[in-house]
């Protein structure tokens, strides 16, 4: 039985190292949110974007498409689509708009969510706002 | 890697004084600490001029005296076990109180040095070189602060009468944390504040 | 069985399961979707095949942590379960809510799900992995809450032991982290950085507490090692694990929108997260080597040593892989995550969960120690079987990622994500393939429940301690 190395000193390595490195993440993530207002384009974040993101949320974008590289594998990559699609909105609604009811055929589809106008322009407005978000410019290219 | 201030007690056992799980702790924490100066030196050769420019602007005197405040603290906490060792817990307790002032005083300098920074708007995400000096001596003071707590556990179990000549196991593991502090803070301090 | 209320983790058992069978088979169609991709279109789009895949899978794997609990916690603090009538209720009660979910997620369009729902109340539907309405997850709140109590109070009035100890405060910690579901700002940023304290805090936090400790448990039992050598090196796992973990989740903070100085401590803590599956691995092995007795219940010992290993090359190398900001600059959201995710997932909480129900079934089901010779053959068949199947959709994720990777993002021309998906799809069908291996392990798996069941349970002569 080894005396040298004790269970409760393990213990209390374990309470210790935990605790503080809880309160490091504590004090990191207080300095994160400090740092955002100069990163995360929240001068853009109206209420259309606002909206934009809860009709991204509720059609579940996030199940085919990434997000800041973040989501699902099936589908581009979305946080750089206003810049891939030119700057422009009136194209990503475009787009949405127009993916047919029973999706093409033999290819990945994307359904026909119906959406109005007003949540076109809003998810739309909300691509925008995520392509300006300083994400240490990451995607490597505008591929995503 | 033992201490100048460990040899003392090094001949007494075949192992490193304290329990060994504090040794095993006591080498990952050098590991990591490894690797942030390693990640210091990397990051530093390539921005050898923003590393210069900056590192001028900090302050060495303060530097200097946590160096000797933490030096003073080993050297007190030496004195400490040395104290118990000899059966006068009451001495040792109070080289050990002692130690703790030092660490307080380190704490308190580091505390004035950082309020400095702040009020110049220099912070975490200021650049390179001020990402890396706040984290590597941030890092740095939250280990000595464990260290105190350490050390304060190992002073009200000595007040208590929990430690003897024979058996003070919990100073020796407390002890060897503490330098272990110290010698990081002695590879931090030329490295962050000096070398060029 | 030491204790009758102990009998309360085999429905939850059952159920765990059940679903992962469901799993599976959405993941099939999923990975069909990948190459033929409008198969089922639009009755079942991908995404829907995708949330039901994922949330089948953290729904069986909770049935079978409290499957777990419930039969550990009971015997380790030798005393009945405080009450076995709650824990009842509380099964049936997460398994409709679970059902109903997973029901409405097929059945309706996921925004007239919302709308039906009410989620506009308080939104929090929509974020992967959460895709659960609003009032599923105040029912996940309300039976996560009602387990703890239940064990918690089993616990306090019974022996402290560490092992039981350790997992409580994993299953608490689980919890508490589920909260921040129900925190969804408007702002981007924030919303990413705080799902994480959900996910990472889990994956990578807290379940590795209940994996830990479940696994002590089962070695404690069929090695007959000392339990004081077991629980203290269960507390260096699990401080290596918080230690690396906590600020290991900032290697998700690269590219959100938060600070670059997370690129620095993300790498340098989340590269050191292998070191307590390294050090699991090494632990279970000793323990085995170290054994007292061999144990008749070999399958479950099986079980034990693959978790530890499958957990490290798929949470531990296949994550170190990808973890260093500068590689994770290139690979961020392609399919090396989807390859390092498969393994660490499959090797760490799908394997100790069924390394749980393989020690413990049989003991719930009248046997002495162990099943029949027989079941625990079929069962070892479908160890390997899904083990290596897993192996192998994880390595052909991997050369399709590192494809992806260099194609879409590693290059001065690069092409267009769906140019690129059509290029890998070989390695698609390879992992379809390798998944439809993975299926008949499940089934074998199943079956091994099935055979056997009459003949006597297999001994081992005793040998002399080591």
């Amino acid at each position: 039985m080894s005396e040298t190395f004790t269970k409760s000193m393990a213990r209390n390595i374990f309470y210790g190292g935990s605790l503080f490195f809880f309160l490091l993440f504590l004090a990191l993530t207080f300095d994160t949110e400090s740092a955002l207002p100069e990163r995360d384009n929240r001068q853009a974040l109206t209420e259309k974007v606002a909206l934009g993101k809860r009709v991204w949320e509720e059609n579940n974008c996030i199940g085919c498409h990434t997000l800041l590289g973040e989501g699902a594998y099936f589908a581009p990559e979305l946080g750089n689509v206003y810049k891939r699609f030119g700057n422009s909105t009136e194209a990503i609604v475009g787009f949405i708009k127009s993916r047919p009811e029973n999706g093409i055929p033999g290819r990945r589809s994307m359904p026909q969510f119906n959406l109005s106008d007003e949540e076109l322009e809003a998810v739309a407005e909300f691509l925008k706002y995520a392509s300006g978000i300083d994400t240490n410019n990451w995607p490597p290219n505008i591929q995503g | 890697m033992s201490e100048p201030a460990a040899q003392a007690v090094i001949g007494e056992h075949d192992r490193p004084p304290g329990d060994l799980a504090i040794w095993i702790f006591i080498c990952a924490e050098l590991l990591v600490f490894a690797v942030f100066f390693a990640s210091y030196a990397f990051a530093r050769a390539s921005h050898v001029e923003l590393f210069n420019q900056w590192q001028q602007t900090l302050n060495r005197d303060y530097a200097l005296l946590n160096t000797l405040a933490l030096i003073t603290s080993s050297y007190f906490v030496v004195r400490a076990i040395a104290a118990v060792r000899e059966n006068r817990p009451d001495t040792g307790l109070r080289w050990l109180l002692g130690a703790l002032a030092m660490g307080a005083l380190f704490l308190a300098v580091k505390s004035m040095e950082y309020a400095e920074h702040y009020s110049h708007g220099i912070n975490l995400r200021s650049n390179l070189f001020f990402m890396f000096y706040f984290s590597l001596t941030f890092f740095h003071f939250m280990h000595v602060l464990m260290g105190m707590l350490i050390l304060g556990v190992n002073a009200a179990i000595l007040r208590k009468g929990g430690y003897t000549a024979e058996n003070h196991r919990g100073m020796e593991t407390g002890g060897s944390y503490w330098h272990m502090v110290d010698m990081v803070w002695l590879i931090l301090f030329p490295l962050v504040y000096v070398m060029r | 069985m030491k204790y009758q209320s102990q009998a309360v983790a085999k429905p939850y058992f059952i159920a765990a399961i059940g679903l992962f069978v469901g799993q599976i088979i959405f993941g099939l169609i999923m990975g069909l979707q990948y190459v033929w991709g409008d198969f089922l279109f639009p009755e079942i789009p991908f995404n829907v095949a995708r949330m039901v895949h994922t949330n089948l899978l953290i729904v069986w794997i909770l049935f079978g942590f409290m499957g777990a609990a419930y039969y550990l916690i009971p015997e380790e603090t030798e005393n009945e379960l405080w009450s076995p009538k709650l824990a009842l209720a509380m099964f049936w009660i997460f398994l409709v809510a679970g059902a109903l979910t997973i029901l409405g997620y097929l059945l309706v369009p996921y925004a007239r799900l919302a709308e039906l729902t009410m989620n506009e109340l308080l939104p929090t539907m929509g974020r992967e992995f959460l895709e659960q309405p609003t009032i599923t997850k105040i029912g996940i709140v309300v039976v996560a809450l009602s387990f703890l109590l239940n064990i918690g109070m089993t616990l306090l009035k019974g022996r402290k032991t560490v092992v039981s100890l350790v997992m409580v405060i994993g299953l608490t910690g689980l919890a508490v982290f589920f909260l921040f579901a129900f925190y969804n700002p408007d702002n981007l940023v924030r919303d990413k950085f705080y799902w994480w304290w959900v996910v990472h805090l889990w994956v990578e936090g807290v379940w590795e507490l209940i994996l830990g400790s479940i696994l002590a448990f089962v070695l404690i039992k069929t090695t007959g090692v000392d339990r004081e050598v077991i629980e203290k090196w269960l507390y260096v796992i699990i401080a290596m694990t918080l230690i690396t973990g906590i600020i290991g989740t900032g290697h998700h903070y690269y590219w959100i929108g938060t600070p670059e100085y997370w690129q620095w401590w993300g790498s340098i803590f989340s590269a050191m997260e292998p070191i307590p599956f390294f050090m699991m691995t090494i632990f279970a092995f000793n323990m085995v080597n170290k054994r007292r007795r061999n144990h008749p219940n070999q399958a479950a010992v099986l079980w034990a040593l693959g978790t530890a290993v499958m957990a490290f090359l798929g949470a531990g190398v296949w994550g170190f892989m990808h973890t260093l900001s500068p590689v994770n600059y290139y690979t961020h959201g392609t399919q090396i995550t989807a390859a390092h995710g498969h393994m660490a997932f499959y090797g760490a909480y799908a394997m100790i969960v069924l390394t749980m129900i393989s020690y413990s079934m049989p003991l719930m089901n009248g046997r002495k120690a162990a099943n029949s010779n027989k079941s625990q053959v079929v069962e070892m068949w479908a160890f390997w079987l899904m083990t290596v199947s897993m192996v192998f959709i994880t390595l052909f994720l991997t050369g399709a990622g590192i494809l992806q990777t260099w194609m879409q993002r590693y290059t001065d021309t690069p092409m267009s994500f769906m140019e690129a998906q059509d290029k890998i799809a070989l390695f698609y069908w390879m992992r379809e393939f390798a998944g439809l291996v993975f299926l008949v392990g499940l089934v074998l798996y199943i079956v091994s429940f099935f055979v056997g069941r009459n003949d006597p349970e297999a001994v081992v002569e005793e040998k002399a301690t080591a």
